[in-house]
């Protein structure tokens, strides 16, 4: 056994869900619950923190590694995880009578994804990704209009299901060709055609996570149908672990690159145009934000087929500062749809009117996922085609850019609605005190990564040589 | 010499849009004096660094460098050569002018000073900027505000307008990010200094012709550039009288002075073999902006066609210098004294048609009259920006278009005749505006309007803005020598 302090970050969110599951059983009010969820959740940011410089193994050799990369990851997930948890003080969309048990699932699911990104043997890695899909699955049913919740999470579990088979199946390849689960001794075999195969049906279980297309069906109708506390988590949370397995799977194939490269390259190009196009025509905007990932899932992916360090590191950079960008959008979808419906285009008309807050939250969000300065989605964007460029791929780069535009023409037309067009109802919308405190502090997160990117880059660079 | 000069003009903006922020929006005329001003501030720095500027020594002086990121080379780099002392000076007249000109706003009047101070951080930092990826940053925030100044506050399809300005604009964004990266792998150097990127020699002929062109039309969209300017007339008709002196008076400029310090100085070669072309373009720009200015019946559609074929002027004097020859830097004196006598010049020509707009709320030329003995002063302040704009002695912009123009007989003798045509319909469009609205028979309709009150605060940004263009008619050498140092030093 190695050392065990090495795994603390992920125990104490796994004493959140304990404390979290004995609240609810003891029958505690919602309200106590949440107060212990935030306290953990806290606990959970500031101890992946502290153990961001932490490196070593703390179970079997060659099953779980903390380095660099997970660490940093790690702080990904435990943010959302934390903003997440903030703004569920009153979780409109959720069920009344499940409330109680919200919190245990997000915590679980946390504590899956924390696992996956340090996962370094197949086994371990299955198991995490699906412990943290499970609480997913769970957490997207709870709505509070049942039967569109029921959708949701059958679609979210159909099509999870079967992705978990195609990634077993990948598995079983890959170990069949280097009769080992060790990430470690995979690398050092021979890569045959098979093993291209296997690596490639395994991504393809993370992809869906991710929702890279063709395996972005479900985000639409999920992102629609789960309450929006449970999107906001599967919308941060999620995306990183989910970067943080590809990236790791990835390197397993680097000798065999090209075809795999060239996969890839198809799937980054189809997911940025489908995307953004798709996302024109909603008018829910929970929708437009689910294809808007899907887009966002393309240009994470210009960072990984640059198959470089640096493409690995502005990918890692991508997925983290990410989390504070959508909780933006989120958390404006929370506190708009608080009575379970759906924001759409004229619900958001006015905003500015009815909340200047809210309204400001919304428009940073926006700016970050267009790639505006002085947001961090600008410095993501740009270390992301940087990367991509010095691999060669100055028309990714270009196809990505000009996704870009057309992707800013439904995040200003969302601004719009906001600054511009009169309120139907002009009541001023009330924000909780713990909501309008996630709020200022999403929007502080992504300002001051975008105006001062150097730390969080430097972290992500030193994780990206951390998996090489 | 370190000096902290050009940082403290860039927070002039930073702290009007921090104060803005911080003040309650029901205080206008708190929001309004803190803006102007830091405008006024700005213009002082902006003087001062005119003095400071060592003409004898030439190149990029008050350097100031920060890392930003260091891993990737990244810094916070700034300086100024004599362009960048001449285009923040006009810059902060902009600024300062454009806020007392919007002094009688009442609608929304926080967020539109926000707003407007983010875009001049953007504009301000771009001038100075001399690394490729801050230079990039402030351009992308100095463009991003015009689109809610416009959504918001403008009138005629204002939304349709704003979006179309923004999708041209970040569709010319689309193909900087390859291009501006490009520079900065293939240069080797492992940063993005242009200074150094320039020196560096890393570029072939090849990567420099295949890149050129992505890096000239994203920056060319942005200065009007024939056949990408539909989205300027139009933004400009759309956008409230400041913001149109913000978008003709400096924003149009980033778009040219991309192409100037970014393009053509680190890829001459490419500039030089792009230029006949480019130049085509820019001559048809002059002419065919002219041409359609003649017909158009919207006060604000004319000044909007006549930046198009002004900023053409700007565009083939560049060309003129990428070509090289005799007359190159005529022609590049040429460009940046036009960049700046035509900024100052629109500016000066939207703040007239906005005082008489804010009245009326009609810009038809037809249903005026004989404006000038109803509103003397305010038709006089159009009369002297419309002469400028056809380049009659005395005014700023004689200079700048008679040195292009020379440069142009002798670098490209056919596209010079064109170009020089084009004058013609210049004057043909400014007349006729003058015979309709200006002279001819008073309008009874509008025999109530007000004229600019001598003592009120609408008088001086006027009042400024025709004393530079006097001033810089008068003494163009004051304007000259500062932009020939420059290029001295620049390359």
């Amino acid at each position: 056994m190695g050392d065990l302090t090495l795994f603390v970050p992920e125990a104490v969110v796994l004493l959140g869900a304990i404390v979290a599951f004995v609240l609810s059983v003891i029958g505690s009010s919602y309200r106590v619950n949440w107060i212990a969820s935030v306290i953990m959740a806290i606990l959970g940011v500031a101890m992946s923190i502290a153990w961001l410089g932490a490196a070593g193994e703390p179970f079997f050799p060659g099953i779980y590694r903390v380095d660099a990369f997970s660490q940093l990851l790690k702080v990904g997930i435990t943010t959302g995880l934390f903003l997440s948890v903030l703004i569920a003080g009153n979780p409109g969309s959720v069920r009344e009578h499940s409330r109680i048990d919200f919190p245990m699932f997000l915590f679980f699911s946390a504590v899956g994804m924390m696992m996956m990104v340090s996962a370094t043997e197949l086994i371990t890695l299955y198991v995490a990704l699906e412990l943290s899909a499970y609480g997913l699955y769970i957490l997207a049913a709870l709505n509070k209009r049942q039967r569109e919740g029921s959708e949701a999470a059958a679609k979210y579990v159909l099509f999870g299901a079967a992705s978990s088979a195609v990634t077993l199946f990948g598995i079983s390849l890959i170990f069949g060709v280097a009769r080992s689960t060790l990430l470690s001794e995979i690398i050092a075999t021979q890569p045959t055609p098979l093993m291209v195969i296997g690596v490639l049906l395994a991504l393809s279980g993370v992809l869906f996570k991710l929702a890279v297309f063709p395996f972005h069906a479900w985000a639409p109708d999920t992102y629609q149908g789960a309450p929006h506390e449970a999107v906001t988590f599967i919308g941060t949370a999620s995306k990183v672990a989910a970067v943080g397995v590809i990236a790791r799977l990835l390197f397993l194939a680097i000798p065999a690159h090209d075809s795999l490269v060239n996969a890839l390259l198809v799937l980054c190009v189809a997911s940025m145009t489908v995307g953004n196009l798709a996302a024109i025509v909603q008018n829910d905007i929970k929708r437009v934000l689910a294809y808007s990932t899907v887009a966002q899932a393309g240009y994470i992916l210009i960072g990984l087929v640059s198959f470089s360090s640096m493409g690995v590191a502005s990918a890692i950079y991508y997925a983290v500062i990410y989390v504070p960008i959508v909780f933006c959008a989120f958390l404006v979808v929370c506190v708009l749809g608080a009575d379970g419906s759906n924001p759409t285009k004229s619900s958001i008309a006015g905003l500015y009117q009815r909340s200047p807050l809210l309204a400001a939250t919304l428009l940073v969000g926006m700016f970050g996922l267009a790639g505006i300065p002085p947001t961090s989605g600008f410095m993501g964007k740009w270390f992301l085609f940087s990367a991509a460029i010095k691999s060669d791929l100055l028309w990714l780069v270009l196809i990505g850019a000009i996704n870009a535009t057309v992707s800013l023409y439904y995040y200003l037309r969302i601004i719009k609605e906001a600054y511009l067009t009169p309120p139907a109802d002009e009541t001023a919308i009330k924000v909780s005190p713990a909501t309008a405190i996630a709020a200022g502090l999403g929007m502080t997160l992504v300002l001051v990564m975008g105006i001062y990117p150097r730390l969080l880059w430097e972290l992500a660079e030193a994780a990206a040589k951390a998996i090489n | 010499m370190t000096s902290s000069l050009l940082t403290m003009m860039l927070l002039c903006p930073v702290v009007a849009l921090v104060a803005t922020l911080l003040l309650p929006g029901r205080h206008h005329k708190a929001i309004k004096i803190v803006n102007a001003l830091c405008g006024f501030a700005s213009v002082v720095l902006a003087i001062v660094v005119w003095m400071q500027y060592d003409r004898s020594a030439g190149g990029y002086q008050m350097l100031e460098d920060y890392p930003w990121v260091p891993t990737l080379g990244i810094h916070y780099t700034v300086a100024v050569d004599g362009a960048g002392v001449v285009l923040s000076m006009l810059t902060a007249l902009v600024f300062f002018t454009g806020v007392l000109s919007m002094w009688s706003l009442e609608k929304r009047v926080k967020e539109y000073f926000a707003f407007m101070a983010a875009l001049v951080i953007g504009v301000f930092g771009v001038f100075i900027s001399l690394d490729l990826v801050s230079f990039f940053f402030f351009y992308e925030v100095a463009v991003l505000p015009m689109y809610p100044l416009i959504a918001i506050w403008g009138s005629t399809r204002k939304e349709y307008s704003a979006m179309k300005l923004t999708i041209y604009l970040m569709a010319g964004s689309a193909l900087l990010f390859p291009g501006l990266i490009a520079l900065y792998t293939h240069g080797g150097i492992g940063n993005w200094n242009i200074v150094q990127l320039a020196a560096s020699g890393n570029f072939e002929r090849e990567f420099q012709i295949f890149i050129y062109p992505f890096l000239y039309i994203g920056f060319g969209i942005l200065a009007g550039m024939f056949p990408f300017h539909s989205w300027s007339p139009t933004g400009h008709v759309a956008a409230p009288t400041a913001v149109s002196m913000l978008h003709a008076g400096v924003l149009m400029k980033l778009g040219a002075f991309g192409i100037f310090r970014v393009a053509m100085t680190i890829l001459p070669e490419g500039a030089a073999y792009w230029a006949p072309s480019f130049a085509l373009f820019a001559t048809i720009g002059i002419v065919y902006g002219a041409f359609v200015a003649m017909r158009q019946n919207d006060f604000k559609y004319v000044i909007g066609f006549s930046s198009v074929s002004h900023m053409g002027i700007v565009l083939l004097g560049l060309n003129i210098w990428a070509a090289g020859g005799d007359a190159a830097q005529a022609g590049l004196d040429g460009a940046i004294f036009q960049m700046f006598a035509h900024g100052i010049m629109t500016a000066l020509f939207f703040s007239s048609v906005g005082f008489i707009y804010d009245q009326t709320h009609d810009r038809d030329i037809r249903h005026f009259g004989g404006l000038v003995s109803q509103v003397p002063l305010a038709g006089s302040f159009f009369i002297m920006a419309a002469m400028c704009g056809m380049g009659v002695p005395g005014f700023a912009s004689f200079w700048a278009e008679l040195l292009v123009f020379i440069a142009a007989i002798k670098t490209f003798p056919v596209l010079g005749v064109f170009a020089i045509a084009g004058l013609v319909f210049t004057a043909a469009y400014v007349l006729r505006v003058f015979g309709k609205a200006m002279f001819g028979p008073r309008n009874p309709d509008w025999e109530k309007l007000v004229d600019i009150r001598v003592k009120s605060v609408a008088i001086w940004p006027r009042a400024i803005l025709v004393g530079v263009l006097l001033l810089f008619g008068f003494y163009p050498s004051l304007i000259l020598d500062m932009i020939r140092t420059a290029v001295a030093g620049g390359q």
